[in-house]
């Protein structure tokens, strides 16, 4: 009860700091009680609202219109793990105009610490179940080590300290059992998550797309139903790259 | 993870050396050295501080007469630090024109890899202790981290060893 309260706190505090960015216009500042207010009833609908998505044809299950796909663990693992990363990808290649831009696209939504976070379908380079993680001397604390994975060497992300460092101290990192490593695009970076929820077709109205990177580029924008981040898998793979972390820039 | 042949291996036409490392293990993690870097494993010996020293040197051995410095290599990979046990060995290396020792939990073996087989290790971390990582191999679905014994310390630390 209280872990689920403490994960909705969280969840709140970070959603709110994003919403009170530096994108938000002058003439919504001075109206902060509503804009909290209208943050609590959509975060009110996040526990109760029904997700009406289609069902994902990634996921052989039986369309709920009225339900949240629900999406078995191992089943997704075993769809997606196939997509084995390429070792010299680089995604600075990677074309500025996303394919996700356009249309429908899917989303896998994922947990981390209590934060419900989103990574678009075309970008997702695999799952994987987390094993034994080899630390390295002098790395940064978010840098939770190498996991071998057959001949593959997965630069594990502890994705709690990534994208929330300042809620997410290294102590809790350290007690904290991710589950699964989810791989990013092509390359050999993963974030460690808790666990994997569902995927969901998303329609372009349904984010509220950040139209520049400004502070946070890993961040492509906010789902608005789900009131939940959607990840800029590019700029993520280039900061992770670059060793800096989502406050560093 | 591009492969780091050239920086680890002399030249040759295949690009594909084989190389000798001597491996050892520090906490829960096993580092590979280049062989020709290690010029002798010793027992663990009374290491006789140094009042002054940096925090990295445990103090001095006497090796046969000459005077050796030894580092705290757990506290330069930024590990805890350890009871001595009887596995801890002394290794004694050469490394920027000098002898000194780098004392470890264990040492394991002597492996050999395939130039090709050695990956750059993530470049991440301003910390000194990144820069000493020359790169990381899988070894029988064990990761084994290359150390670049040259990079171990800066100059000036170096130098300061070299003073002591």
């Amino acid at each position: 009860m209280s872990d689920r309260y403490n994960s909705q706190k969280v969840m709140q505090h970070y959603l709110s700091a994003l919403l009170t960015d530096d994108e938000v216009q002058p003439s919504i500042v001075r109206q902060e009680p509503e804009v909290k207010q209208k943050l609590e009833s959509l975060l009110a609908r996040v526990t109760t609202t029904k997700v009406a998505a289609e069902p994902v044809p990634v996921v052989a299950k039986e369309p709920k219109p009225s339900v949240p796909p629900k999406l078995d663990s191992a089943e997704l693992q075993q769809s997606v793990v196939s997509r084995k990363s390429q070792p010299g990808f680089t995604a600075d290649n990677v074309s500025a105009e996303k394919a996700y831009r356009k249309g429908d696209f899917q989303a896998l939504f994922f947990s981390v610490a209590g934060l419900t976070v989103a990574l678009p379908l075309k970008e997702l380079g695999g799952i994987h179940k987390l094993t034994a993680v080899n630390t390295m001397p002098g790395k940064p604390a978010w840098f939770k080590g190498v996991m071998l994975q057959r001949e593959q060497k997965i630069n594990v992300v502890d994705t709690g300290l990534w994208v929330m460092p300042e809620k997410f101290d290294r102590q809790q990192a350290e007690s904290h059992q991710y589950q699964y490593v989810i791989m990013l695009s092509n390359t050999a970076w993963g974030l460690a998550c808790d666990k994997l929820i569902n995927t969901v077709t998303l329609s372009q109205d349904e984010v509220k797309w950040r139209e520049n990177s400004g502070k946070r580029p890993w961040l492509a924008g906010l789902i608005k139903q789900h009131m939940c981040a959607l990840l800029d898998v590019d700029a993520l793979i280039n900061l992770l790259k670059q060793g800096q972390s989502s406050n560093e820039h | 993870m591009s492969n780091v042949a050239n920086q680890s291996a002399k030249s040759s036409d295949s690009g594909d050396e084989v190389l000798q490392w001597v491996t050892f293990k520090l906490q829960d993690e096993t580092y590979g050295i280049n062989v020709m870097q290690v010029q002798e494993v010793l027992r663990y010996t009374e290491i006789a501080p140094v009042p002054g020293s940096p925090d990295y040197v445990m103090g001095i051995i006497n090796l046969r007469g000459n005077v050796v410095t030894v580092i705290d290599t757990r506290t330069r990979f930024g590990l805890d630090g350890a009871e001595v046990t009887d596995n801890s060995r002394i290794v004694i290396i050469e490394a920027d024109k000098q002898v000194i020792g780098i004392l470890v939990d264990s040492v394991a073996e002597v492996v050999y890899l395939k130039a090709s087989e050695i990956d750059t290790a993530p470049n991440v971390g301003n910390d000194e202790s990144a820069k000493f990582i020359q790169g990381v191999t899988n070894r029988d679905g064990e990761l084994l981290i290359l150390v670049d014994l040259n990079k171990l310390l800066t100059d000036e630390e170096w130098d300061e060893i070299s003073a002591l």
